[in-house]
């Protein structure tokens, strides 16, 4: 089997750290795993230094995610490059799964598969997020249509050769801006097997994506940078405006369920900032009353789910 | 004596080129060429297939030169690392020398040295830059203004695990980026003799550099929120951290009014109404001094020719 890198990113979250790193280990049989420390302050230096097998880089001046996992992509020897966030979780034998796809489609750009959701505890909702298309999906992903994230990748290296590495001035979404770059030059295999486990932010995690509003409407923004890229330059203008409208509808969904969901964990200082979001990015999707009817009926269904029990511990 | 990865990147630029990739060999004794070609238009891939005993990397998307110097980081083996300009020139055995220089100075991060001004043409106008090379802890001085001429500069690959690698969001100042970043961390060394020979940009050459008034704004912000931010100016004293900011907007200051009045000789005078605008907002008494001076003296110069 190929080698692999995992690049795994951590900044200031020592706690989970080892967890992410042993199930890395486990998820293939030649791992090369590498943590790059953010310039963390606190114990991760420590936690780091004990991790044993594998290869710690520490930055001393903060780069953000973005900039370290191209610090991760400068550290590694591999042909083959997993990401890993340091609270998610790699499930067993997934790497070998995916490289051995890379390997059978030469001119496959990255492989990604299934993620199973859990909550904070690290306890399994019983949700997952199945890839909905296959081969070229240039335009589902840039319509934010396509459910990939960086833990459920392996890219080929000579990718970021051709396309380029992670923008760091795009912090929270560097992850799909180089996904869609890498989508719209190669094909991707897409696998239907869960690989890996996300941590589901709440409006209380301290984690990145806990800015999600903020997030979300930066991805509005960038879409329009990335509809110049010259496959989508070249396509129909009626295409590419489709494309648009649908991602803003998207966004302004995602952005009005969060704010209901948020409503009920009574976190009203983000409920608000997602709202604010939604209503500048498509004012009229947000003020339409059938909305509201299908927000409650999602929130109605989310709860039903939440009774649901935990289909197994991680911990 | 160790490797030396040469990165130079080129965007449809293939006359000159081959220029810049010859002196790069000429250099140094070990020397690994790593061309990035930034999704050029033309020739350029036919003129580096033809070139032997270089790396040619191509980039199918534009990433400015920040993007592919990155780009051609990954895909260097060199324990030591320096940028070229596909314009620009390395004068022979400068390479070796700056080796030599570093590695019996194990402290150090990073080597620079002066540049010989070219003009347009690539002839040498006789003058270098800089004069005098300030060595050890330059943090500092570096915050004031950027006295490091890019393709003098050898550093070691291990600075970029403890820095990071190069701010793609400040194209035209990410080279002063990352020596700042490498002179808060690392002591800096110096050859005070020419290594390269430097062609300047001028208003109508179509290089990056010539939007001074765009170049100055993001400085100027990236100034305030990023180098003023890192741990070791946040530690150093208030009094010198604003002295950084008063000697870093007098120089930006003076670069404007320089460029205005460069640019007003020339007949841009869009560029430069655009120039003076900032350059009086950033230094008020300074820079409007320095402008009158300039229009004096043309007003003077013109007069004399009409009569």
């Amino acid at each position: 089997m190929p080698k692999v890198s995992v690049i795994i990113p951590t900044h200031s979250r020592p706690q989970l750290l080892s967890r992410a790193v042993e199930s890395a280990r486990t998820a293939g049989t030649n791992v090369e795993i590498i943590v790059v420390d953010d310039a963390s302050t606190g114990d991760t230096a420590k936690v780091c230094r004990e991790l044993k097998g594998v290869k710690h880089v520490r930055l001393e001046l903060n780069q953000g995610v973005a900039g370290a996992r191209n610090i991760g992509i400068l550290a590694s020897s591999a042909d083959y490059i997993a990401f890993l966030d340091d609270d998610d979780l790699r499930l067993p034998g997934s790497l070998d799964l995916q490289v051995e796809a890379l390997v059978n489609n030469n001119s496959a750009g990255f492989v990604c598969g299934a993620m199973l959701m859990a909550d904070q505890e690290g306890r399994l909702t019983g949700e997952a997020l199945l890839p909905n298309h296959y081969g070229d999906v240039f335009w589902p992903l840039l319509e934010l249509d396509f459910p990939v994230m960086p833990i459920s990748v392996v890219v080929r290296r000579e990718c970021f050769t051709r396309v380029g590495l992670f923008n760091a001035s795009l912090p929270g979404i560097d992850d799909w801006d180089i996904l869609v770059r890498i989508a719209e030059l190669y094909p991707v295999v897409v696998l239907d097997k869960p690989v890996s486990i996300y941590r589901k932010p709440t409006p209380f995690s301290e984690q990145g994506s806990s800015a999600q509003a903020q997030h979300l409407s930066r991805a509005a923004r960038h879409q329009l940078s990335l509809l110049c890229l010259p496959r989508a330059r070249t396509a129909r203008t009626s295409r590419t405006r489709e494309v648009r409208r649908r991602a803003l509808k998207r966004i302004a969904d995602t952005l009005l369920l969060n704010a209901a969901q948020a409503i009920r964990d009574r976190a009203y200082k983000f409920a608000c900032a997602n709202s604010l979001a939604a209503l500048r990015l498509h004012p009229l999707r947000v003020l339409r009353p059938a909305g509201y009817l299908k927000l409650a009926s999602m929130l109605w269904t989310d709860r039903h789910a939440k009774h649901a029990p935990p289909v197994r511990s991680l911990s | 004596m160790s490797t030396v990865s040469v990165i130079i990147t080129s965007h449809s630029r293939p006359h000159l080129l081959p220029r810049a990739i010859e002196s790069a060999q000429a250099a140094g004794k070990d020397v690994e060429v790593v061309v990035v070609d930034d999704a050029s238009t033309d020739e350029t891939a036919e003129v580096c297939r033809k070139l032997s005993g270089i790396i040619y990397l191509r980039l199918e998307r534009n990433q400015k030169v920040a993007g592919a110097r990155n780009v051609g980081i990954i895909n260097s083996s060199g324990n030591y690392i320096t940028f070229l300009d596909d314009d620009d020139t390395r004068l022979a055995g400068s390479l070796d020398l700056q080796l030599e220089a570093l590695d019996s100075a194990p402290g150090a991060g990073l080597i620079y040295g002066q540049a010989l001004i070219a003009d347009q043409v690539g002839q040498s106008t006789g003058n270098s830059y800089p004069r005098h090379c300030p060595q050890g802890d330059v943090f500092w001085e570096l915050l004031c203004r950027n006295f490091i001429p890019c393709g003098t500069v050898v550093f070691r690959r291990s600075c970029l695990f403890r820095t990071g690698l190069l701010d793609q969001s400040v194209p035209g100042i990410d080279d002063w980026d990352l020596w700042i970043r490498i002179a808060s961390l690392y002591s800096v060394i110096a050859l005070e003799k020419p290594l390269m020979i430097w062609r300047k940009s001028s208003p109508i050459s179509g290089q990056g550099t010539s939007r001074a008034d765009e170049l100055v704004r993001m400085s100027t912000h990236h100034h305030r929120r990023k180098w003023l931010e890192l741990p070791r100016a946040t530690e150093g004293a208030e009094s010198s951290r604003r002295e950084a900011r008063r000697c870093f907007s007098k120089n930006m200051a003076s670069h404007l009014a320089f460029e205005t009045a460069r640019a007003a000789m020339s007949g841009h005078f869009l560029q430069a109404q655009r120039n003076a605008f900032i350059a009086l907002r950033l230094h008020p008494w300074g820079s409007a001094r320095v402008i009158a001076s300039f229009s004096t003296l043309r007003f003077l110069l013109a007069s004399l020719k009409g009569q």
